[in-house]
């Protein structure tokens, strides 16, 4: 691999896992034991029972500082390995020990006894492909613009102080800032040990590094990395709480470039440094990708892209790597060049690039409050979400929007399992027109978006006593000034987002339904009930005549896209500022993607007026239904783009498939900007592009030694095309069929 | 005026400048053996089956009126000697195996198709396309659409062979911002052996054309055994014209082998493809 030396990548790349043990490919825990000396640590087991056996003892403390000392106790007995092939250390206890010991009992505590109402009602929704309503600690950005330049150290002074100047100090503030205080000097001890441990294995540059960033901030480039992965690896596998993106890369760590090049450290040097920081995140392999994002606007709306932006995607792209995954910030200043850099990556199988709009986004957080810097400011994270910075989004709340349909048509009940979790409403002989229908629809919608709000805004209130954020609050200016956990309503804005999967599923269903059912009277809405529940058997020919129809989402045909847009609004209106959990005191915010949901719940949704059987995948984000794209690029681009993408500050993404020959050379590279530009123009918010052919992807599914590398882009991140499932792959196949 | 087309493409991004629609006239003057878009050849429609798509659910055969279809419990037959072109049997087919090339559309029914993609053509200064078959083989009506896409304000690009009447040029040339003018060939009987047709027509109306000050795009179809001697004469021609804005060589592609087989007609694709060398260095020529 370019930039990295051969013996150094298989170590790097063996860090993080055992290789030999293909099972555990989307488990970024698995770790490979035997690169860690017994002399430099206890075991998993010894740690995991050391924690216990320290905390019993503490029970009279709180539990920021309990969660605190258990944090040390990892720190100080992790076994660490900071071997001369690698330019970043190694820590062996990273399958998240706290989410085992103290956050485990502290949720079970919570949801068996404090708030038992809880669970039945979220495992009846999920269970029944409704919604989910998971315990989420995992979607939000630290901050970065102080971490770098403050570093571990300066991070901790600044709380110190914080803390000094307070006028009154109530008991949870000063548990507050002692959890902080004990987090950040066990992370300043342990850069300590593992200095140690580099000075002993022959690493004195990372032994350097280490011994400076005990005390001061990062000087050089390669610190600014340094303190970015170890602030990542702990808040990740140790702490507890996801690091959702790298940061505003091209903007916070360039003055450290600059100060580097000054100094008279090499272009080469600085990019060697940059691959060895990569390949620390494609060896974690997190399945669902590790994010970063380039580019966006300076204070004069001029842009944050610069010599160091193209130098990233220079050394990303000569890699061939998919991990970690990249958002460009396209503004209207960003230059059309560097676009056409990360299109041709794209075009040419790196399609771990997505592009998301600077404007949509600042219009959407300012629509939802946010002041006009915050909306500059703001972080893109994950697969293409965005909040302002020092925002905490808990979102892992998705719901179905088939189920509706099924509560309506079955007076309330399941369509596939037949339990009563809906609304009472008519039988399905009862709708007299279409608008009476879509109303019931909507009157069911509303139903769920209930049920969710009701039922995590009581265990909201609970994030911080369950998962109390010392690290992250830290550096959170908001949560400093007011001495309050960044889970328990100290961040600058504390969204609950809910998930609406499945849109072009829903409104071609609609579609359908007024089409032949109340406009053609072809058959009656209790015919379609029952076709539907047998799966379409019998009625072959009714699910070809749903399928073959023009009206379907994603190809800019009125009928379908109105459905969608009507729907969309609905669930703005539904949703928008209605008061999350008192103690977080932030508000809800729908957004439409579906991640893995397109899969996880094709058997228990139920077959669909659009022609979709049960088990079939479902649509995914905001695109057309599998395969149903029928009219192209532009065609799905204007139908996206009539759903307003700007009355809800969460995401609206465009999964985007061409075929390798309308790529081809200048005019294919011109139409790709093309088709961006114009997206971003009708204020599209995010855009990714797979471009495959149905051929390739069948020789690769029928021979995939040859096809190693080829990469896909699911739903907001990239995976190797032969470590998806047959079904995945087959969907994907028939994605490829239908392009035009 | 109606016209008969075979196709409508949008998100073209070969047929000229940027992203572009490009309307497919059915009926051309030429019979190039490598012909790609062979359901643009006959000006009468035809239905193209793809037996492979068939689910036998016998739709075509209880909605065409003419015995065009047979099925039995194994096979489903299409009779083409029978089919009139109607498309019945089209619009009621539920496995998407029939395709119908040859609709007939007014000016006022396209115009908003191809408007559709207008904010996609301003993005990238593309436009409308009008292809074939040979579009000007219906010039009249080319010449109305055309006008009615300058008034909206759209660029529009003309693809011809250029085997028509000097009067079809001259129905469309105040409409038409770029013509993209094939060149098979400069020797007269290596045209004929490609094409079936003396090229002279076509090297005067070309030149007709640069004489006006027309812009045009020159499009060479490179097709190793037929035409590829043909490059340096068609390269000395070209030089000697005055208003060539561009030049490209189009590698040769036997994608539409299908096309033939499901349209029923006799497949005269030449087996050789170029290589990525060959076409470079053609290019260079120009």
């Amino acid at each position: 691999m370019e930039y990295i030396h051969d013996t150094d990548y298989a170590y790097i790349t063996e860090k993080f896992r055992d290789l030999t043990n293909r099972s555990h490919t989307s488990n970024r825990f698995v770790r490979n034991d035997a690169l860690f000396a017994e002399s430099t640590g206890l075991t998993s087991d010894e740690i995991l029972e050391g924690i216990r056996k320290q905390d019993s003892t503490l029970t009279h403390l709180s539990h920021p500082v309990r969660k605190a000392k258990a944090f040390a106790y990892v720190l100080e007995h992790t076994r660490i390995n900071c071997d001369s092939r690698d330019r970043f250390p190694a820590i062996h206890m990273i399958d998240r020990p706290l989410n085992k010991t103290v956050i485990a009992a502290w949720n079970n505590e919570v949801f068996t006894k404090i708030i038992p109402e809880v669970n039945p009602v979220r495992s009846a929704m999920e269970k029944n492909a409704i919604a989910t309503m998971w315990t989420d600690y995992d979607h939000s950005v630290p901050y970065w613009d102080r971490i770098l330049p403050l570093g571990f150290a300066g991070i901790l002074r600044e709380s110190e102080e914080a803390r000094e100047t307070r006028e009154t100090i109530t008991p949870d503030m000063s548990a507050f800032y002692d959890g902080i205080k004990i987090t950040y000097e066990a992370i300043l001890h342990f850069l300590g040990r593992l200095e140690k441990q580099a000075e002993a294995q022959n690493n004195p540059r990372l032994a350097a590094a280490l011994r400076n960033l005990q005390t001061d901030a990062p000087g050089t480039f390669y610190e600014a990395l340094l303190t970015d992965y170890l602030y990542f690896m702990l808040s990740e596998h140790i702490e507890g709480l996801q690091a959702r993106s790298l940061s505003n890369f091209d903007r916070v760590f360039y003055p450290f470039y600059r100060k580097d090049l000054a100094a008279g450290i090499t272009e080469e040097e600085i990019r060697e440094d940059l691959a060895y920081f990569f390949l620390q995140f494609m060896s974690i392999g997190n399945y669902w990708g590790q994010p970063v994002y380039l580019g966006g606007c300076t204070e004069d709306e001029g842009t944050v892209v610069n010599e160091l932006s193209y130098l990233f995607l220079d050394v990303y792209d000569r890699m061939g790597i998919y991990n970690p995954k990249l958002q460009i910030k396209v503004a209207a200043s960003t230059p059309k060049p560097f676009l056409q850099k990360a299109l041709d990556m794209i075009r040419r199988g790196n399609s771990s690039i997505v592009f998301v709009s600077d404007a949509t986004m600042r219009t959407a957080l300012m629509r939802a409050g946010a002041s006009a810097e915050e909306a500059r400011m703001c972080d893109v994270k994950g697969c293409y979400e965005y909040n302002i910075r020092g925002a905490v989004d808990i979102g892992m709340n998705y719901v179905n929007l088939l189920k509706p349909l099924e509560f309506a048509l079955h007076q309330g009940h399941d369509g596939v399992s037949g339990a009563f979790m809906g609304l009472d409403c008519c039988p399905a002989e009862g709708y007299t027109d279409f608008d009476a229908f879509l109303t019931e629809y909507k009157r069911q919608l509303s139903h769920i978006i209930d049920t969710v709000i009701e039922t995590v805004n009581i265990f909201e209130d609970y994030l911080d006593t369950i998962n109390p954020q010392s690290l992250l609050s830290a550096a959170f200016p908001n949560c400093i000034r007011t001495g309050r956990d960044a889970l328990g309503g100290g961040a600058a804005n504390n969204v609950s987002g809910m998930m609406f999967g499945f849109m072009a599923d829903a409104a071609d269903s609609l579609a359908n339904i007024r089409k032949y059912v109340f406009e053609r009277k072809m058959l009656s809405l209790t015919e379609l009930r029952d076709m539907l529940d047998a799966d379409f058997a019998g009625n072959e020919k009714w699910r070809r005549i749903f399928l073959a129809d023009p009206d379907k989402y994603g190809n800019n045909k009125d009928l379908p896209d109105g459905i969608a847009a009507d729907i969309a609004d609905f669930i703005c209106g539904q949703v928008n500022g209605r008061p999350n959990a008192k103690r977080r005191g932030g508000t809800w915010a729908p957004g439409f993607h579906v991640a893995r949901m397109s899969y996880n719940w094709a058997n228990q949704t139920a077959s669909s007026a659009n022609g979709r059987k049960r088990g079939e995948e479902l649509s995914k984000n905001l695109s057309a239904s599998m395969g149903m794209n029928r009219e192209g690029a532009t065609a799905a681009i204007l139908s996206i783009t009539k759903i307003d993408a700007t009355k809800f500050a969460s995401d609206a993404c465009l999964d985007l498939g061409l075929l390798p020959s309308a790529v081809q050379g200048d005019d294919g590279l011109e139409a790709m900007y093309g088709l961006l530009a114009t997206f971003l123009r009708r204020n599209g918010h995010a855009m990714h592009i797979n471009v495959f052919s149905a051929d390739t992807l069948r020789q690769a599914q029928k021979e995939p030694e040859k096809y190693k590398d080829l990469q896909i882009r699911v739903c907001g991140w990239n995976v190797l095309f032969n470590q998806i499932c047959k079904v995945e792959q087959d969907a994907f196949i028939r994605q490829a069929e239908s392009l035009v | 005026m109606k016209a008969r087309i075979s196709d409508l493409k949008r998100f073209a991004v070969h047929d000229g400048d940027g992203i572009r629609t490009t309307v497919f006239f059915k009926g051309c003057s030429l019979r190039c053996v490598w012909c790609h878009n062979p359901e643009g050849i006959s000006f009468t429609p035809q239905i193209a089956y793809y037996e492979n798509k068939c689910i036998g659910c016998g739709e075509c055969v209880m909605h065409c009126r003419h015995g065009g279809h047979i099925c039995t419990d194994t096979a489903h037959l299409y009779r083409r000697e029978s089919c009139i072109g109607c498309g019945a049997c089209v619009s009621a087919c539920l496995g998407d195996a029939l395709t119908f090339y040859g609709k007939e559309v007014t000016v006022d029914e396209l115009l908003p198709l191809l408007l559709e993609d207008r904010e996609f053509y301003e993005t990238t200064n593309g436009g409308v396309t009008l292809s074939g078959g040979e579009c000007l083989m219906q010039a009249q009506f080319c010449g109305e659409l055309l006008h009615r896409l300058k008034e909206e304000g759209i660029h529009t690009a003309v693809d011809t062979c250029g085997f028509v009447p000097r009067t079809a040029l001259d129905t469309v040339i105040p409409w038409t911002d770029v013509f993209l003018y094939d060149l098979k060939a400069y020797d007269e009987d290596v045209h004929i052996r490609c094409t079936g047709q003396s090229n002279r027509l076509i090297l005067d109306n070309l030149r007709y054309l640069d004489s006006l000050g027309t812009q045009t795009e020159i499009r060479i179809p490179y097709v190793p055994g037929y035409n590829d001697d043909q490059i340096d004469r068609i390269a000395g021609f070209v030089k000697s014209l005055h208003n060539v804005r561009r030049v490209k060589v189009l590698p040769y592609h036997n994608y539409a082998g299908s096309k033939y087989a499901a349209l029923g007609m006799t497949n005269t694709l030449p087996e050789n493809l170029p290589s990525d060398e060959e076409i470079r260095l053609a290019q260079e020529k120009f």
